[in-house]
Order: structure tokens, then C-alpha cells, then sequence
């Protein structure tokens, strides 16, 4: 019997009932939620701020979406939150930049000026710098024995990390970019244009070489890194207003090209995402979310199906048009 | 596990270690009944246990040389359970791609366990618990772990035998970073490399002591390891009860001087052995596993000199 936060469709047992994406991704996001308001990375256990992120955003573009269990997630991310103004990674303690990002983005409302827990945290975010690159890195990197270049970039570009003081990587960079833009300009802090700008040349430099991202090392011993899925998403998500220039395209059709391959429900379902964003809707080639999660029944992960009920939905209003939204191609 | 009866005992009173080196031409071999015989030699107390194998699974590979192989993987918890091990999970936490499934599909790893939502657990999503290091060696003073990793009676460490562009090498030790959290310690796994990789490797291994390793050599990654080198066929398994002196030998069969690789030489001080004296050796002899593995230019210095009759 399965419990009743596990994934069920009636389909999978063989049974003659079609359960739509919806129902299936969206009611097991209903049911994961634990009783303080948040949810785990998986189904009863502990509430994490990205899960719980993500599992607001997904549910909040549904018809039915049930206003209680919002307020509560609502609720749970404003407790969570540091007096620093940061959200916690599940450690409960530390930082993360990209859990800071994705919990904002999730509190905030279109437009409607930003509640005080997301003005804390676009300050802290704008204020928290990733050590590689700064003055003193750049220093040592050039004392003897330090001259060793193994990844090719621009260190002076600097984004965001996964966590404070350390490298600047893409998919932090990328939630980070895409939760200003969804601000309204007035609202940003005084330096959010110098990190949009930065953070967006960061991407930029560091494509892999034919298109994609990768964690972020597109040239390591001057061998060009392989793309990946997850950041390539999500670093097109956030340079959606640059969509005419060549990397964008070049990125597009990497991922148009890879998606009839993808294995796994997580990458099909944010693949499809973004390719919706970018108006290129999913092939018929390609495989069908259902039949990927039917494999595994996608490890029970929240943020997994947060992506796929997004991905089985239409496109989130946080990833439309932004505020600033212009082609500067 | 290991973490619990983790003792910090220096080399010098430790008994000697046992490796097996076990000749396996490739995966078409009969992996599973070689990996039961190598078992067979260490009298492991598994029964009834919790065993969790932990492989080095990294990001998608379709040429099968950054992932332990699946083949080694479904031997290995086959023998477990055949040895009496109440349950084997398969648990890590990819340092690269957080599309774990991904990775696991890509792999096909579902073909040899089944379903994963059952055989498996992600590390980067686990729930996590605070533990403090047993040694200081980087600034780090505690580590959030996985409770699947802190919850299991028996460690098993799964890498695959590669070039690491970073630290020369990576092996049993170096395989342990992926339990450590992304979820915590973003991906990958970057505060561990701010706090220095050959000092974390020292941390995580003296506070979850794996018990048992198992390395794939059948084939393995030289040259600009761990994601971008070239197959190696180096046709072996590297079996035994001391990681550290797991990796010695590995090192040696890949043509390389352990006490020259800064992490495996802390390591020897508290952790294991690394001299050959102190390692009682099962099976292959080294000398006619080695196969010297091309190195990165910047770890040049850790070759070791050929030794007589040997082919360089």
C-alpha cells in the first residue's frame, strides 16, 4: 500500500484511469507538505527553505491552489529566515545564496511592492560578494607557485555562490538574476543594477564553448566542459530579455537537440520549462514526463515535482515578461 | 559505522592492513562471483547489519569511465546480503550535477538494483544531522552529514580508479566528499574545496570511518581526471579493510608514490597504512597490476620510479 505522500498514478498499476499531470505532481505536493507549513526535500522529513520554495511557486500558478496551505508555506519561509536577512541551506544554520534567492522569489507577490523578509533579503544578497575574484584572490592566484591556470575565466565577473565566500557558480547566479528582475526597479537595493550587470557578464563568460552551461567551469586545462541540463535552464531563464544573442540560441538549440535524450523526470520537466519560455514548445519525439517518473517514481523529490507540475502547467508568472523586460540582443 | 566506534589509533600500533588485488579483465567477467571470493578473504562483520555502499557517481557519462560501474555496484550489495546484512542501501550525493536521477538513468543502474526509490538514497537531499570532526585539519569544526550515512553500521567506499586534477588522485578517500551534503554545501560540495581538499579529505574520512573499500579499476580515468581524462583499462578490483592503505595500493598500480600525494600522506599519521611493509597483500601482486596512468603535467612529481623488471 502506499503511503499517502507517495507519488500514485492509477495508470502505473495498469489500471484504466487517467490521472492528469496535474493532479498527479500537484496532489503529491499537497500531501508532502508537513503540518508546520514547509516541506522536506523528501516527504516527511524536515522543512528545507529550497523545497519549500519551490513547492510555493509550483502551486501557486495552479487553478485550485488551496490558499491555506500557501499562507502557511508563506509563513514557515518568514520564520525561517535569518536576523541577517539570509535563508538557511537544511543545515538550519548556514547561509545559502541560493536558498535566499528562492525564498524571496517565492514570497513575492506581482506587483506588490516587497514585503519587509524580501527587502531583508535582497539586501543580503546584494551584499554578499563571492571570495573568488575579489581583490586579495586575484593577488595570490599570481604568487609563484599559484601560477598554475587550470579553469580559463574572467574571476573579475563575479555572481553568486551556493553559499557566501566562496566561488561564483551558475545556478545561484541564475536564481539570484531572476528574482531582481522580477522586482520592481524601485524596490531593488542601491547596488542590485551593478550585480544584475556583473552577474549577467559572469554568465556569459562562462558558456561552454558550442552552447550550455555547466556548474561552471566551461574550460578546464583548456578542455571544453560538457553542458548540463539543470544550469543551462536555468542561466537561459535568467538572460531571457537577451534572447537574440548568439550563446542564448546556440543554448537553445543544445538543449531543443538533447531533450529527445533526457532520462530523467527533474531535467525533462525543466528542459521543458524553459524551452516553453523561450516559445519552443516540447516535440513529440520527446519523452513524456509520466512515463520517466513511472521509473523511479522520481525518488519522492519536492523539488522535482515542483518542476514537472510547472513544466505540466503554464508558465509561472515570476518567468514571464519582468519588470525591466527588453530585448537587448 | 564507523562513526560511532570511530577511534583515531596512529599507524605505528595498528595491525597490518589486508588489500586484495583481484585481476577482472571487464564487466562481461564474471564480476559478481570474483567480488564474493575477494569477500570471502576478510572475515566482515556485516551480519545483520546496516550496510551502505557509497559509489562515486558524478555527473551523466555515456562512455562509462566517471561513474563506478553498475556491474560493481549489484556484486557488491548482492554479496552483502548473501553475507547476511540486514539491508543494503546504495547512497551518495553527486558532486556535480544535482539531477541525481539523471545521473542514475544515465548510468542504467535501475537494470542491476531495480527501482531506485528503493535501493537508493540521494545524499544531497538527505536530512542532515551535526557532527563534529575528529580532526581539525581544515577550518571546518563540524560537518552536517546525511543521517542515512550517520544511521549505517557498515561503510563501504566505491570509487572508481581516476587522475584528479586537483589533488593527483582520487580514490577511497577522496570518494567520500560525496557524502557531504549539497543541500548544505552547494554543489560542488564548494566550501569544502575553500576549506582545502586535501584537509577536508582528512575531516570527513577520521569522522565517518568507511569500513571497507572497494575500488573499480576494471576501467578507470587517466590523464585530466576525474570528468574530463581518458578511459584507462587498468582490468582490476582493489579490495580491503583500510582505505588508506586501499589507495596506497591503487597509487602503486597506477604508477604513482603514495607518500608523495599530500591527503593520503595525512592520512597514514591517524587514518591507515601506507607503507607496503605494513600492508598484507591478497591476491594480484602489484607488479603485475601496474599500469601507469597518464598524469596532468602538475603532479609530475608524484610518479613513482619503475620499479626493476617493471614496464613504465
Amino acid at each position: 500500500m502506499p503511503t499517502d505522500t507517495q507519488i500514485e498514478n492509477p495508470a502505473w498499476k495498469g489500471e484504466d484511469i487517467h490521472a492528469s499531470s496535474q493532479d498527479i505532481f500537484g496532489g503529491f505536493l499537497r500531501r508532502a507538505q508537513n503540518p508546520d507549513g514547509g516541506w522536506g526535500y523528501r516527504p516527511g522529513t524536515q522543512s528545507s527553505t529550497e523545497p519549500t520554495a519551490w513547492a510555493t511557486l509550483a502551486l501557486r500558478g495552479q487553478e485550485a491552489a488551496d490558499g491555506q496551505a500557501l499562507a502557511s508555506a508563506a509563513e514557515w519561509l518568514r520564520r525561517a529566515q535569518s536576523a541577517e536577512g539570509a535563508w538557511p541551506t537544511s543545515s538550519g544554520k548556514d547561509p545559502g545564496c541560493w536558498t535566499t534567492a528562492l525564498a524571496c522569489l517565492a514570497l513575492l507577490k506581482p506587483a506588490t511592492p516587497p514585503e519587509d523578509a524580501i527587502a531583508r533579503g535582497l539586501q543580503w544578497l546584494c551584499a554578499t560578494w563571492p571570495a573568488a575574484g575579489n581583490l586579495l584572490w586575484r593577488l595570490r592566484q599570481r604568487w609563484p607557485g599559484k601560477s598554475e591556470v587550470i579553469v580559463r575565466q574572467d574571476h573579475s565577473l563575479r555572481g553568486w555562490g551556493w553559499t557566501p565566500k566562496t566561488a561564483s557558480w551558475v545556478e545561484p547566479t541564475s536564481y539570484a538574476l531572476i528574482l531582481l528582475r522580477n522586482v520592481p526597479e524601485a524596490s531593488r537595493p542601491a547596488d542590485a543594477a551593478k550585480r544584475i550587470a556583473l552577474g549577467e557578464k559572469m554568465l556569459y563568460d562562462r558558456v561552454c564553448p558550442g552552447g550550455g552551461w555547466n556548474a561552471g567551469n566551461p574550460l578546464v586545462y583548456g578542455v571544453a566542459g560538457v553542458p548540463w541540463i539543470s544550469p543551462t535552464v536555468w542561466a537561459l531563464l535568467a538572460l531571457k530579455n537577451h534572447k537574440g544573442r548568439a550563446a542564448n540560441q546556440e543554448s537553445l538549440e543544445w538543449l531543443e537537440r538533447i531533450c529527445q535524450n533526457i532520462q530523467s523526470p527533474g531535467s525533462l520537466a525543466l528542459a521543458q520549462l524553459c524551452l516553453k519560455v523561450y516559445g519552443r514548445p516540447a516535440k513529440p519525439t520527446e519523452p513524456r514526463l509520466d512515463d520517466l517518473c513511472q521509473h523511479n517514481r522520481f525518488l519522492q523529490n519536492v523539488p522535482v515535482a515542483a518542476w514537472a507540475l510547472m513544466a505540466a502547467s503554464g508558465i509561472p508568472g515570476w518567468l514571464k515578461d519582468s519588470v525591466q523586460a527588453k530585448d537587448t540582443r | 559505522m564507523s562513526y560511532s566506534n570511530a577511534r583515531l589509533i596512529p599507524s605505528f600500533s595498528r595491525p597490518p592492513s589486508r588489500v586484495a588485488i583481484r585481476a577482472v579483465s571487464s564487466y562481461q567477467a564474471d564480476v559478481e562471483a570474483i567480488l564474493w571470493e575477494t569477500l570471502q578473504l576478510f572475515e566482515l562483520p556485516v551480519r545483520d547489519k546496516t550496510v551502505l555502499i557509497k559509489p562515486n557517481f558524478v555527473e551523466p557519462d555515456i562512455q562509462g569511465m566517471i561513474n563506478t560501474h553498475p556491474i560493481v555496484i549489484r556484486a557488491a550489495r548482492e554479496a552483502f546480503l548473501r553475507m547476511g546484512a540486514r539491508s543494503v542501501t546504495i547512497a551518495e550525493g553527486p558532486g556535480h550535477e544535482r539531477d541525481t536521477e539523471g545521473i542514475l538513468e544515465v548510468l542504467r543502474l535501475r537494470d542491476y538494483v531495480g527501482p531506485l526509490d528503493q535501493a537508493f538514497v540521494d545524499l544531497n537531499t538527505d536530512e542532515v544531522t551535526e557532527v563534529p570532526t575528529r580532526t581539525q585539519a581544515s577550518r571546518l569544526k563540524a560537518l552536517f552529514l546525511p543521517k542515512t550515512v550517520v544511521g549505517a553500521d557498515f561503510v563501504v567506499s566505491m570509487p572508481k580508479m581516476k587522475t584528479h586534477h586537483w589533488v593527483g588522485v582520487t580514490l577511497s578517500l577522496k570518494n567520500m566528499f560525496g557524502i557531504v551534503p549539497g543541500n548544505c554545501y552547494g554543489w560542488p560540495k564548494n566550501v569544502l574545496h575553500w576549506a582545502g581538499i586535501s584537509k577536508s579529505i582528512l575531516d570527513i574520512n577520521s569522522t565517518v570511518r568507511p569500513d571497507f573499500a572497494i575500488v573499480d579499476g576494471i576501467v578507470g580515468m587517466e590523464g585530466n581526471g576525474p570528468i574530463q581524462g581518458t578511459p584507462k583499462a587498468s582490468g582490476v578490483l582493489v579490495a580491503g579493510d583500510d582505505p588508506v592503505a586501499v589507495d596506497a595500493t591503487c597509487a602503486r598500480i597506477m604508477g604513482l608514490a603514495p607518500e608523495r600525494i599530500d591527503y593520503l600522506k595525512r592520512a597514514a599519521l591517524m587514518l591507515g597504512h601506507l607503507q607496503e611493509d605494513k600492508i598484507e597483500q591478497l591476491g594480484e601482486a602489484i607488479l603485475s597490476a601496474r599500469t601507469p596512468f597518464e598524469i596532468l603535467p602538475a603532479f609530475r612529481q608524484l610518479r613513482a620510479s619503475p620499479p626493476p623488471g617493471a614496464h613504465s
